[in-house]
């Protein structure tokens, strides 16, 4: 009966994606947000992504401070790099200013939420992009189902000044601290991929801590190559 | 649609808040969790109220339960445990994990809890 109710929550937020926009995408593939949130968080983290398609190998890495404001709110801040395609020399792509609340306490109510607010503004140019939507977590015995359903806009010097929806779905199986296989979903932009991922963290002592994620995600809709190998270090003290 | 989800989510919480929930308190002093082994039902939804009495803030830390939660010196705060399948669960107090350590155990149908509790 969980079982069957979790995977309606997941249809529920599924629905808006049949209004997506078809437009090359490449930020889809990025991160499946929880919504948990320590007071005196801290945190490092460096994010890798390597999109292989037939336009090429696209390459993005974000490095990022986040600090929690209170026991429920942490903000972030991002310097995103990526690769130039013209001239193959990584540069700084844009800067990115994220926070997100915890909405409810973890295990309080049937399942966990939290929200994501992001703005991103793309160095040099005049272009913005703004993220937000709801992250649910649902514990179901050893394992977790984590969703983000997420809406984007981007406006400034761009083609179209449209709004987008991502969904993002994660389910782990919380086999040990430092192993927590996992099976990833993102869709988005025209596009649906899904592939394998793990989790692991590791600890070194009462405050400091190493957590990193890594994922292999192929598009299932495209008769074409195009699979995304990301990569993230978390470092929290 | 928005206003499916915010609907949905309402009632998930409605319906969560009126369940009636067993709850259990613990003390932390000098570090220790007193007690150090909590004994609560299998498969119900357990509220482990925390009372930290020391100066020092402490984090409650358990990979089995998946929980983490800082509980602030001379202060109190909730853990939402299960519900949970009978056997042990271990916690220990991040800040001092070689002194706080305790378990969380999960008692069978029919099982009770050792007097000395």
């Amino acid at each position: 009966m969980r079982l069957m109710l979790t995977f309606l929550l997941a249809g529920v937020l599924l629905l808006p994606l049949q209004t997506v926009q078809a437009e090359p995408s490449s930020g889809v593939v990025d991160r499946v947000y929880h919504p948990y949130i320590l007071p005196f968080e801290r945190e490092l983290e460096w994010r890798f992504m390597s999109r292989q398609n037939e336009d090429g190998n696209e390459l993005l890495q974000r490095i990022a401070f986040g600090h929690a404001l209170s026991e429920t709110v942490i903000a972030k801040f991002y310097a995103v790099g990526s690769r130039d395609e013209q001239h193959d020399d990584f540069g700084l792509e844009g800067y990115e200013f994220e926070i997100r609340w915890m909405m409810t306490e973890q295990g309080k109510y049937w399942a966990d939420f939290g929200t994501l607010f992001e703005v991103e503004k793309y160095h040099n140019e005049k272009r913005w992009e703004v993220t937000t939507g709801l992250v649910m977590e649902k514990e179901i015995g050893p394992t977790s189902l984590t969703v983000n359903t997420l809406l984007v806009y981007v406006w400034g010097d761009v083609p179209d000044q449209e709004l987008k929806t991502q969904l993002r779905v994660k389910y782990r199986y919380r086999w040990m601290p430092l192993l927590q296989p996992a099976i990833e979903l993102y869709t988005g932009d025209d596009f649906i991929g899904i592939g394998p991922a793990f989790m692991g963290i590791q600890r070194f002592d009462s405050r400091r801590q190493l957590k990193w994620e890594l994922g292999f995600i192929a598009a299932v809709d495209s008769v074409v190559k195009d699979h995304t190998l990301r990569f993230s270090l978390e470092y929290e003290f | 649609m928005l206003r499916v989800l915010l609907s949905f989510c309402l009632l998930i919480i409605s319906v969560d808040v009126l369940a009636a929930r067993p709850e259990v308190v613990v003390r932390i002093k000098d570090n220790l969790f007193h007690p150090a082994n909590i004994y609560v039902p299998a498969d119900k939804k357990i509220k482990l109220t925390i009372v930290n009495e020391d100066d020092e803030p402490e984090e409650f830390d358990s990979f089995a339960l998946n929980r983490e939660k800082v509980i602030f010196g001379q202060s109190k705060a909730n853990i939402f445990i299960g519900p949970l399948s009978p056997g042990r669960y271990p916690f220990f107090g991040q800040y001092h994990p070689t002194t706080a350590q305790g378990e969380v155990i999960v008692l069978a149908p029919g099982e009770e809890a050792p007097d000395a509790n």
